[in-house]
């Protein structure tokens, strides 16, 4: 094993063993009690449903709206990025400001003011649509989201050098080919660790959407506090710390590890 | 929609006290979360450096930990178990029991752990770009071990790393926001308060975000004052644009 690989995995099993030995110590003699009410209530926690029947709340509920934030702040933040790099300074100072705007709002604030500034029905040609209060932590999570990746686009278009704008330009390739066929491809990876930092981010963010009543993991996490006793609350937030933590460390240490073979290339 | 704003509430003196209020319970969290953030970072990255035997698992496993979680969870935990240590002290005159901690120092002890794991990351990376001459120079100047540490690496890497410091502490301002949800009073809390009793919510969301957004502002300025006095002559500039 390498030296890095032995690091992650001590981290791994050191915070796993961590927030046992703060179970242990909180729960003493009724800690078998405690994790046979969270063996019970796993399901619940993990999808939302009761035997695993169904998908869509709990732990599931964070995955999938942090898949959909970053798919909807992806598509904005490349275009964002892509104006803050823009030969049109009026549009460059225009995003630039857009995205510091956008980057320096607390995730709460933003929440808050989705719950209430988006319509709770919309009308597109005829078809009424109903925006959940799923929908709107999935927009909610996507503004501040598109300000990161538009800045994780731009330096990822700075870290390639002039001079492969000055050939292909010498080549004849207008702007719009120069980015798509030339920067891009070459901007790319060196975005890519930026950018998983970001997702990871996000995923943490999640947790946030209990403001906006999404039966997400902490607001079952509540239910499971209110009708199993409060005595079990520290419990219940534990399990959900480590339930965070197996999903975010993986994708932290795969972070880690694309950043170093990206130095080492260079 | 734009035109249709209403901002009168703004001129309600009882409205005004909550803000302000609240604006002073933010800015007394983020203010004593920011210094136990710095002291929590020097420490833990002098650990680090000098491999202090147990010190130094302990101190990377509390980085793992909170760095890949949530700092809601965190600070609902926190605030769950310390209720649940049974840290509190009855009151001789009421007989009341009050938690010996309270909503606030559970909210500024989370921030402080969850900002502090990033603030040893940034701190150590600040330390390993010290320039090898220059603690080869204090060696051979005599300088035992903790004095390079004291006196030429941390001022070194804590002058290096103010622009990651910076977003660091604007990343505590934002992340106390959830301070509400533990019915902490903060700027956050009022507004959800004024929001209830004003169905205004957009504007006042509005100016929420406004208020974050110039404590944000103010505290970049002071920064980038900061690095501009802090300068050593002829090293770091670049890295203190």
């Amino acid at each position: 094993m390498s030296k890095e690989t032995t690091s992650a995995t001590f981290g791994f099993f050191g915070v796993v063993a961590a927030l046992l030995a703060v179970l242990l110590t909180l729960y003493g003699q009724g800690t078998g009690e405690a994790l046979r009410v969270l063996f019970d209530r796993s399901s619940l926690l993990l999808t939302g449903s009761s035997n695993f029947s169904g998908f869509g709340g709990g732990f599931s509920a964070n995955v999938i709206i942090s898949v959909l934030s970053m798919a909807i702040a992806l598509v904005c933040g490349f275009f964002l990025g892509g104006a803050m790099v823009s030969p049109n300074a009026m549009v460059r100072s225009v995003a630039v400001v857009f995205m510091n705007l956008l980057r320096s709002s607390p995730w709460l604030v933003v929440l808050y003011a989705m719950l209430y500034l988006l319509p709770f029905n919309v009308s597109i040609f005829g078809h009424h649509i109903f925006v959940s209060p799923f929908l709107k932590a999935v927009i909610g999570l996507s503004f501040p989201v598109t300000a990161y990746i538009a800045e994780a686009f731009r330096n990822g278009i700075h870290a390639v050098p002039d001079g492969q704008w000055e050939s292909a330009r010498a080549l004849g390739y207008r702007r719009g080919q120069i980015l798509r066929l030339i920067i891009l491809p070459q901007a790319f990876p060196l975005m890519l660790p930026n950018l998983m930092t970001t997702y990871a981010m996000l995923f943490i963010g999640t947790s946030l959407v209990v403001v906006t009543g999404t039966s997400d993991v902490l607001s079952i996490g509540k239910t499971v506090i209110a009708s199993d006793g409060d005595d079990y609350a520290a419990a219940v937030y534990l399990y959900i710390l480590l339930l965070f933590f197996l999903f975010a460390y993986p994708l932290a240490t795969w972070t880690r590890a694309l950043e170093r073979s990206l130095s080492k290339g260079k | 929609m734009l035109f249709s704003l209403d901002f009168e509430w703004l001129a309600d003196p009882l409205y005004q006290d909550w803000l302000l209020e609240g604006l002073g319970t933010t800015l007394a969290i983020t203010g004593v979360g920011t210094i136990l953030m710095l002291i929590i970072g020097v420490v833990g990255a002098a650990i680090i450096h000098f491999n202090i035997p147990v010190a130094k698992p302990l101190t990377i496993i509390m980085i793992d930990l909170f760095r890949n979680t949530p700092p809601l969870v965190q600070l609902l935990f926190l605030y769950f178990m310390l209720s649940d240590l049974g840290m509190s002290y009855t009151d001789a005159t009421t007989g009341e029991r009050i938690p010996l901690l309270s909503g606030f120092a559970c909210v500024v002890i989370s921030l402080a752990l969850y900002n502090g794991s990033i603030a040893i990351e940034v701190i150590r990376s600040g330390i390993n770009s010290v320039p090898r001459q220059t603690v080869e120079g204090g060696i051979s100047l005599g300088y035992s071990r903790a004095q390079i540490f004291r006196w030429i690496e941390l001022p070194i890497a804590l002058r290096l790393t103010i622009p990651n410091m910076t977003s660091n502490v604007v990343s505590l301002i934002k992340t106390s926001a959830q301070a509400a949800l533990v019915a902490v009073t903060d700027v956050m809390f009022y507004a959800t308060q004024i929001t209830l009793e004003t169905f205004l919510n957009l504007e006042v969301m509005i100016v929420l975000w406004l208020i974050y957004l110039v404590i944000t502002t103010l505290v970049v300025l002071l920064a980038k004052q900061l690095a501009k006095a802090l300068t050593i002559p002829g090293f770091g500039a670049g890295a203190m644009k």
